[in-house]
């Protein structure tokens, strides 16, 4: 594996110092950051063709070679479906940290992200979710709906909800055991909650809460949580054909916990990237400001949105395909072509759902059912 | 012609005028139509079952099928004329639909109603049953024994919109063996079967007293679950999860027929790869490919190319993606959304990342701009579908041993093989995929043009429903006589 040369070895621990410095130290301001972002890009990406040889040579096939590129625009996204078909990943195979499996999108084998270094996912973590989620410093006790990270050991979503509970939350509490939901242990915690007169963080995915609330309104239970709890759910826009209307989840949460809809927030991710996106409800609430739309850019993150037939890059507001360049990123490529549809707004994603009008089209349509079928096994298990 | 509101279902007239309509906005934002909707309550689909059924006793029980597969033919025949209202208003409403580009939708027609035309419903009904009088009075069958065949008093349809002509020969299969039928449309495509069912009435009102056609949003448990658990025969097309609930709630003693969703492959043996012959063979894969923009489930997905012709795979991969190059304006691809085109792009990159590292000798061709075409070639042999809109695969390979291999654990998902051989070699191909379980076999180029006298998804299209009264006294039968006086008629 050419990453074990020396020489890679400590061009990533500089690029590695650099980029952790540029993370944590970001303004929110993206214009402020635009000139390190487009160094670090670059930098990183030559790194990448060296480190990642089938990376490497991609680049150099769509005739982007690495000596040639000046634009971090010009850095070739890696289609998000290669994890799945190649070791997209700069860690040795016999030093690796992690590794997340990934739903990912096309192909039916799981992807693979490798990282022997999570000091960047890290670091991106540790500036977006106390922003967005605890604007207010609040030290919380968290509910998971979802599983710990032992019994979840490839999904990144739980390895960040774990991660999280431990460095900004005072304790938390499980529902999901060996793959099933002990809803009462839900209860358990919201009774304690209100009982204590405690505040809580819930995390998890949109559809495990919308499974608990459908579950509390069948049964006729009701929460008054203590003012200052909140939820941070994620999913639920994508990668699933149960459509989530976002405002029967804020209203069931209101109606079932008494959690106001300012203290909802979405989080997008996906298992490729090491940052995350979340919305601005929270931040804006406690900022005492109307809340903008869409999904915050991180400043060490570019999102580019491409006519799907042109790959063209369209102007603000119009929606077309997601490219992702993301500075958490160095292990694995740091530009990702995704399948999600978007637009942005200077430094605000607008996600749009996956056909939301469509039904099913049945007699063919056989490209979405085989998804269909791969992912029927995986709702609420936290892939992504 | 297209303006102002569409009547998205279609009543007999006693029916309609008692119907609740309300008015939905349809298709993109910017360019959407308004569909008048019948409102659908349980209650209201019981209501018209029990019309339907009474209509069927007394206006088509009791009629010679002949006379009935007649009045469909004319109908076929008014899709068919090019300057008939029937033909204009389909082809002005469908493209206002904005689902399939003009040429498409004219071929669509011309493919789906031209086999139904001139003596096409009794010729088909012949084929599944031996003649249209079985479905009058017990009928001696081959081996001289009077039998008679029942449809089923009402049929519940609920169609796909995937293709444009896909609602025509169900309720055609219905109305010919004398069931009522109550069809559902597709919210994809709501527009062709309340057009038919109208002109159906034009032309004959005692068939149009027999038909509902409305749509209700899938996935409406109480009022799926009204109809189908009434039904005394369904025919369903759709996805997984709607097929499988429609299995669980349809009554046990029900006729049941449910096509889920499936992909079509081609395989061209080497024999066949003549350079003469090349340009025709590309011509008619693009043709297969291209038509209703890869949506339909005899639509290919991959072309399985044997090595060692006088043309190689890669060469007849060169072929193709000139033909599909000229097919971009010979018959236009409706604009992808978004996301399908997201996703193609995603694929076609996943394609280059491989061609970039030399796995299996990937080279992937492309429409000279947009998404309008996407070829990707390699060596071995796979089964995997692509997001279609004209997306295919070309697979170099031995022999069809290995494109065994490759679809035994997919066959389920594969409706037919457009097979281009020559020779003896062609039957024995043929026999090589029968075994396979492939449902049908057919020319490279008519993969498309499935025959009415054959079957869909391994099933006859009226059989699976009738019942069957035989006759085993040793007696001449005779017609019933209200029947008998109008066949008296001609004798002689």
């Amino acid at each position: 594996m050419k990453s074990g040369d020396p020489g890679l070895a400590s061009v990533r621990l500089m690029l590695e110092a650099d980029l952790l410095g540029m993370i944590r130290g970001a303004g929110w301001d993206v214009d402020a950051a635009k000139d390190a972002f487009a160094d670090l890009a670059l930098r990183a990406f030559r790194f990448q063709c060296d480190a990642i040889p089938s990376y490497g040579a991609y680049a150099r096939h769509v005739g982007r070679d690495p000596a040639a590129v000046r634009d971090w625009r010009e850095i070739p996204p890696v289609p998000a479906s290669a994890f799945k078909s190649h070791d997209l990943s700069a860690a040795p195979l016999d030093d690796q940290a992690v590794i997340f499996e990934t739903s990912g999108t096309t192909i039916s084998r799981p992807g693979r992200v490798r990282l022997r270094s999570t000091h960047l996912y890290e670091a991106s973590l540790r500036r977006g979710f106390p922003r967005h989620v605890l604007p207010d410093g609040a030290r919380l006790h968290a509910v998971v709906f979802g599983p710990t990270r032992a019994e979840a050991p490839r999904s990144s979503l739980w390895f960040m909800v774990d991660h999280l509970v431990e460095e900004f939350c005072a304790g938390g509490s499980w529902i999901v055991e060996r793959g099933e939901p002990r809803w009462e242990r839900a209860d358990e915690a919201l009774a304690r909650a209100v009982r204590d007169k405690g505040p809580v963080l819930l995390l998890g995915t949109t559809l495990l809460f919308q499974a608990y609330l459908a579950r509390c309104d069948r049964e006729g239970l009701r929460y008054r949580l203590p003012p200052g709890s909140r939820a941070m759910d994620t999913g639920g826009a994508k990668g699933t054909r149960v459509e989530v209307r976002r405002d029967e989840i804020v209203a069931a949460l209101t109606r079932v916990l008494g959690i106001p809809s300012t203290h909802l927030v979405n989080e997008y991710g996906m298992a490729e990237l090491g940052s995350q996106f979340y919305e601005d409800g929270l931040l804006a609430a406690h900022e005492e400001r109307p809340a903008r739309a869409g999904f915050a850019i991180p400043p060490w993150v570019r999102t580019r949105v491409l006519d799907p037939e042109t790959m063209h890059e369209l102007p603000d507001g119009e929606p077309g395909l997601l490219v992702h360049h993301d500075l958490a990123n160095l292990e694995i490529p740091l530009a990702i072509q995704t399948e999600d549809v978007g637009a942005c707004e200077q430094d605000r994603l607008l996600l749009e759902g996956r056909l939301p009008e469509a039904e099913v089209r049945g007699c063919s349509l056989p490209f979405e059912q085989f998804l269909e079928r791969e992912r029927v096994g995986k709702a609420g298990k936290g892939e992504r | 012609m297209t303006q102002g509101l569409f009547d998205a279902f279609y009543l007999p007239p006693d029916l309609e005028r008692e119907a609740e309509t309300s008015v939905q906005r349809f298709g993109p934002a910017h360019d959407a139509i308004e569909l008048r909707l019948a409102t659908v309550t349980p209650a209201v689909i019981e209501s018209w079952i029990a019309s339907l059924g009474n209509a069927r006793a007394e206006r088509l029980a009791r009629r010679p099928a002949a006379e009935i597969h007649r009045a469909l033919e004319r109908v076929a025949q008014r899709f068919l004329d090019p300057e008939g209202p029937a033909r204009r208003n389909a082809v002005a409403w469908l493209a206002r639909s904005g689902r399939f580009s003009i040429p498409m939708i004219e071929r669509a027609l011309d493919d789906t109603f031209g086999p139904l035309a001139a003596g096409g419903v009794s010729r088909w009904v012949a084929s599944e049953i031996g003649s249209a009088a079985a479905l009058d009075w017990p009928t001696p069958d081959r081996k001289g024994i009077p039998r008679q065949a029942f449809g089923p008093e009402w049929m519940l349809q609920i169609y796909a919109g995937n293709v444009p002509g896909l609602p025509v020969w169900p309720l055609y299969s219905a109305l010919a063996m004398k069931s009522a039928v109550l069809a559902k449309t597709s919210s994809q495509e709501p527009l062709l079967a309340p057009l038919l069912a109208r002109t159906i009435a034009e032309e004959d009102p005692d068939l149009g007293a027999c038909i509902a056609v409305a749509w209700w949003k899938g996935g409406t448990d109480e009022l799926d679950r009204a109809a189908i658990r009434l039904a005394p025969a369904v025919l369903a097309f759709g996805g997984d999860n709607a097929i499988a609930s429609i299995a669980r709630e349809a009554h046990p003693e029900a006729k049941v027929v449910l096509h889920g969703s499936k992909v079509s492959v081609a395989y061209i043996a080497g024999d066949s790869l003549k350079r003469r012959a090349l340009a025709d063979i590309a011509a008619r894969a693009a043709h297969d490919v291209a038509l209703y923009d890869q949506q339909g489930c005899l639509s290919p997905h991959a072309f399985y190319v044997e090595r060692g012709g006088d043309v190689s795979p890669a060469a007849f991969a060169s072929a193709l993606g000139g033909a599909l190059e000229a097919l971009r304006d010979g018959l236009p691809r409706r604009e992808p959304e978004l996301e399908e085109a997201a996703r193609i792009q995603l694929y076609r990159a996943q394609a280059q990342f491989e061609e970039a590292g030399e796995v299996r000798g990937t080279r992937v061709l492309a429409s000279s701009e947009g998404t309008d075409w996407t070829l990707i070639y390699e060596d071995g042999a796979r089964f995997e579908p692509t997001p279609a809109y004209r997306t295919v695969r070309v697979h170099a390979v031995g022999g069809v041993n290995e494109v065994a291999a490759a679809i035994a654990p997919a066959v389920g998902a594969i409706e037919a093989i457009g097979l281009e051989a020559r020779g003896r070699e062609k039957a024995v191909l043929a026999a090589e995929f029968a075994a396979m379980g492939v449902p049908r076999i057919s020319a490279l180029g008519a993969l498309q043009q499935p025959a009415l006298s054959g079957t869909h998804g391994g099933v006859h299209r009226l059989l699976p429903f009738l019942k069957w009264s035989t006759v085993e006294l040793r007696t001449r039968t005779r017609p019933p006589a209200k029947t008998r006086r109008r066949s008296t008629k001609k004798r002689k």
